[in-house]
């Protein structure tokens, strides 16, 4: 009995990490944070993650939220927040919406779902937006440095 | 007992380890975490996959996508295989309900942030069940398409008339013009 109730425990936790039983139970959550673009941050492509967000990174993000990358919220506890609608608005192919909230700090409420090592969020509504407030643009520049095109620089 | 072990040395292998790259051809971008990955899966509209209210058409391109793997696990698809900040909706929609094969990197510094749990996929290449592999690479065809009296010149996040409204309105930093006016000016004469 004792060998099989090991055998249950291992399979149990074997389906655990395969994601056979991933929970998406619903949680209502309220979530604070940056509204970001989540390709830069997870993969480094354009610098290190204090660089890709606020306004350093403002324009990729409307570029990659045009683009269709799904766009994320930094929380104010670190996690990344994966958003897949905000007020019925889906985040795939750049409505003016969601490119007007681009590295706004937001307080949303949503329903959250946890599976396989990310927090989806479908927002209900925007309960308040504080507008960009993070201005890492004078410490790390445009990022990419290409944002601000030549012929808007002046020179 | 040999199967406990077997099972317990299984569970304790972490879900890259387990899918192998497959001899996936992924080019390496240098990206934070990336690992080639190359497997088989069901594309889903996630929201669809997660709360069970699904749109038509799998969302017909407003909702991201991702890979539901024959182990039951949900893959964002983050990126295809495009330079220039496109997504990989276009690419996937077509066999949204279907299962197909692909190749890309899984990207994610989960080693350096221990917020970050899981990696993304960046789809690079498809191969339909019964099909040839094809790159992913359908976004700004899609793009033009869709804006086909954008003008100028240059690639196509220069001439969205989408982004150009943000940044028409807000300046490159989202400040507003006359910020942008005088951080330009400070920025670039150092």
């Amino acid at each position: 009995m004792r060998y099989l109730k090991g055998v249950v425990a291992a399979a149990a936790m074997l389906a655990s990490t395969l994601g056979v039983n991933a929970a998406t139970e619903a949680q209502r959550v309220t979530v604070t944070g940056e509204v970001m673009d989540t390709w830069c941050y997870y993969s480094g492509v354009m610098g290190g993650q204090d660089a890709v967000v606020g306004t350093a990174h403002y324009t990729c993000a409307i570029w990659c939220a045009a683009g269709g990358i799904p766009i994320g919220v930094l929380g104010d506890d670190g996690q990344v927040y994966l958003v897949l609608e905000v007020e019925g608005v889906g985040t795939a192919d750049g409505q003016p919406s969601i490119l007007d909230i681009q590295a706004d700090r937001i307080t949303a409420d949503a329903m959250m779902y946890e599976r396989d090592g990310f927090k989806y969020i479908v927002v209900n509504k925007i309960t308040s937006n504080e507008g960009i407030t993070n201005l890492n643009h004078t410490n790390f520049g445009p990022i990419p440095g290409f944002a601000i095109p030549k012929s808007a620089r002046g020179g | 007992m040999r199967t406990l072990i077997l099972a317990a040395a299984l569970a304790a292998l972490p879900f890259s380890a387990l899918a192998d790259d497959h001899g996936s051809k992924a080019k390496s971008w240098g990206l934070k975490g990336e690992e080639m990955s190359r497997f088989s899966a069901k594309v889903v509209e996630i929201k669809c996959e997660l709360t069970g209210e699904c749109a038509d058409a799998c969302g017909a391109g407003a909702y991201q996508l991702g890979l539901l793997t024959t182990e039951g696990k949900l893959i964002p698809v983050n990126k295809n295989g495009q330079t220039s900040f496109n997504g990989g909706v276009d690419d996937l929609l077509p066999y949204c309900g279907q299962t197909i094969e692909v190749d890309g990197l899984l990207v994610g510094d989960v080693a350096g942030n221990d917020k970050l749990d899981s990696k993304l996929y960046q789809v690079q290449l498809i191969k339909p069940e019964g099909g040839e592999w094809k790159k992913a690479n359908e976004h700004t065809k899609a793009w033009k398409k869709k804006f086909p009296d954008a003008g100028g010149k240059g690639p196509w996040f220069r001439r969205d008339p989408r982004v150009l409204a943000q940044t028409d309105a807000n300046g490159y930093m989202g400040l507003g013009l006359e910020e942008d006016k005088k951080f330009i000016k400070e920025w670039y004469s150092q």
